[in-house]
């Protein structure tokens, strides 16, 4: 069922379904071009859409290396996304209870860290045993995290959340005081009224700039070991843990590593939000979060990494395209019931007719200088014709 | 001199109150086809599992070359020459046939996350070798046809070589087949025999279980034969194959 394109390089044509994306990914790109010109769209608000487009991205990249690379069931995205943006508030916040005003390069490595030890905790004792029971720890860890989070007010302020987090540059040379010192620009739109972009414009796009530098940085970290041995043994535990156990991999330890990698980059995506809102609350934990994540992932297709980025962007598509929707007439719907019901009759669809996803991983994954520097092998198809018995 | 690269002695293991294996003794001598048969529950794949490591011997004692290897984790029997196959092998989804292949060497640099990034160039050199590796490999085994078909799309046969051929890039000191000849038609099945017989000439030591006593009784030599977890006999296919006590066993006659 999963085509495999070998021949296909960077240069070569692209698959029906990679046209097909494409298309619709220039069509959407025009329908906000549109909005933005005709000044429907506001360009704050469109930037803060690209940023969350952006964290959930990450969400998935990081859930695509555990599920989709290793076959690793974690239910607990929620967890570690609220970790990462809890270790960021908490170290960088003006209210934080514990030994905040730091600066946001610090909480970033609190983040990671706290991550860390979080995946250890769940992952050491779980991933020893068979694949289920990651399953079912991670479920009940996440409400666990959320719990403590909401209970230990000496620590996270309860349920007021952490406010007066500063922005992630503020204290940097330069970027810190750019928003103010760049000039607000009017630009009279073609379609509509004049566009002021300001302070908070600009705000906007250093927040843009953190979320691109943290899913380009993922992405290439990302297609990098996937396209490596050590990406291969992971495939290998994922199709079948016993044959990579017979063949002398060290399963245990290569699915520690897979895991803690996911986590940190789910991390990243709470950083990201932390300092995208300014504040977070328990309510950064629910659940619902890690549900959004799965789809996208699935929708995308498992174990691509492209897929990932691309079942991130539509989850936020999909979750900020209903608020418009559901103040039209005859929709007898308010809007997150009518997200809700569209997400899932898109999994219904997709799993009835793609259940594979939009882009599941086609090429084949061999380190790419081998490949490349070695074209004097036999190719496929000058021996096609030979039957077995035929020796 | 008799030089033994398998030593399995005293091998216990029991499910609840079932003794699947029962004090199992034998040995594997170098360059020697072995073969493991035995009527149905005799305790074949519970010897395969407790000498790879998959299961933990209540009892005994397994040694690979001399090191004991007994309790150790697979990958850790692996790593001291002993490299088992499947009875079915499970196909490597979305791989072609050679990158499933690329899974059998052992120590690749690149399975280290660190070193991908602090050693690329010998994880790209190590690469290189191994592709080069396994496609010389599967030429040997005549199907580097196959080398860039999905992993998915090849034959149940196809894939029992392919298996075989990944488990040599490991380079073993000893190979463990578990019924290679299961569900494979009869021309791959010769192939099978050759290749093995072929592998076994350039130096391999192999241990099978196989059902198909044709099969085991052209090939083998020894053959080991188990009862009820036990050792029954042992010895050269033609004795075995008259032994009263073997046949017994087989039709299920008992005392």
């Amino acid at each position: 069922m999963v085509d495999i394109d070998v021949d296909a390089g960077p240069l070569g044509e692209m698959t029906a379904t990679e046209q097909g994306v494409t298309a619709v990914v220039v069509a959407f790109g025009a329908v906000l071009l549109f909005g933005l010109l005709s000044g429907r769209l506001a360009p704050t608000y469109f930037l803060f859409l690209v940023g969350l487009a952006g964290m959930y991205a990450l969400l998935s990249l990081g859930l695509n290396s555990q599920w989709g690379f290793t076959g690793l069931i974690n239910f607990s995205v929620a967890a570690f996304f609220g970790i990462g943006a809890y270790g960021a508030a908490l170290t960088t916040a003006s209210s934080s209870p514990v030994a905040g005003g730091f600066n946001p390069a610090y909480g970033l490595v609190v983040a990671l860290v706290a991550a860390t030890v979080l995946a250890l905790f769940i992952g050491l004792p779980t991933l020893r045993l068979r694949a289920d029971y990651l399953a079912i720890a991670s479920l009940g860890l996440a409400e666990v995290v959320r719990r403590v989070v909401l209970n230990e007010r000496r620590w996270t302020n309860g349920n007021l959340g952490v406010r007066g987090i500063p922005g992630f540059f503020d204290g940097w040379p330069v970027l810190s005081t750019f928003p103010e010192a760049i000039p607000g620009l009017r630009i009279a739109v073609p379609l509509g009224a004049t566009v002021e972009l300001g302070e908070p414009f600009y705000r906007m796009l250093l927040n843009v700039l953190l979320v691109t530098v943290f899913v380009v940085g993922s992405y290439l970290l990302l297609s990098r070991v996937h396209r490596s041995p050590w990406g291969r043994v992971l495939r290998t535990i994922r199709a079948d843990e016993d044959l990579a156990r017979a063949l002398g991999k060290n399963t245990y330890r290569f699915k520690l590593q897979a895991f803690v990698l996911g986590s940190l980059v789910m991390a990243l995506a709470g950083v990201f939000y932390a300092h995208l809102n300014l504040f977070v609350s328990p309510a950064t934990l629910e659940p619902i979060t890690t549900f959004y994540v799965w789809v996208a992932v699935i929708l995308g297709g498992t174990g691509s990494t492209r897929g990932a980025v691309f079942g991130g962007v539509v989850v936020v598509v999909l979750r900020e395209g209903t608020r418009g929707l559901a103040g039209l007439e005859g929709i007898p719907l308010d809007a997150p019931s009518l997200r809700l019901v569209l997400i899932g009759l898109l999994i219904v669809l997709l799993m009835r007719f793609r259940p594979q996803g939009v882009l599941p991983p086609q090429r084949e994954l061999i380190w790419p200088d081998v490949v490349d520097e070695a074209p004097d092998r036999p190719e496929t198809g000058v021996r096609e014709a030979r039957g077995d018995g035929d020796d | 001199m008799t030089d033994t690269v398998l030593r399995v002695e005293n091998l216990r293991k029991e499910f609840g109150g079932l003794v699947a294996a029962d004090d199992a003794t034998f040995g594997v001598e170098r360059g020697t086809i072995t073969a493991l048969i035995g009527p149905n529950g005799a305790g074949k794949s519970t010897i395969f599992n407790l000498v790879s490591g998959f299961y933990e011997p209540d009892a005994g004692r397994v040694e690979v070359d001399g090191v004991d290897v007994t309790g150790l984790e697979p990958y850790e029997v692996a790593d001291h020459g002993l490299i088992r196959t499947f009875q079915t092998p499970r196909k490597l989804e979305g791989m072609t046939v050679r990158e499933a292949m690329l899974v059998g060497p052992q120590d690749q640099p690149g399975e280290s996350f660190l070193r991908l990034f602090t050693a690329p160039g010998a994880v790209a050199a190590a690469e290189e070798r191994n592709l080069a590796d396994a496609e010389r490999m599967l030429e040997r085994f005549e199907i580097d046809h196959l080398a860039t078909q999905p992993a998915t799309d090849i034959s149940g046969g196809q894939t029992k070589l392919v298996e075989l051929a990944r488990a040599m890039l490991a380079e073993p000191e000893i190979l463990l087949l578990d019924e290679p000849a299961a569900g494979v038609n009869p021309t791959l099945r010769n192939e099978l025999v050759a290749q093995i017989r072929r592998l076994n000439e350039a130096g391999t030591t192999c241990l099978l279980i196989e059902h198909d006593m044709e099969f085991v009784m052209e090939l083998a030599d020894p053959v080991v034969v188990l009862d009820r977890g036990s050792v029954l006999t042992q010895g050269p296919p033609e004795t075995v194959q008259g032994d009263d006590r073997v046949i017994e066993a087989y039709l299920g006659g008992g005392a």
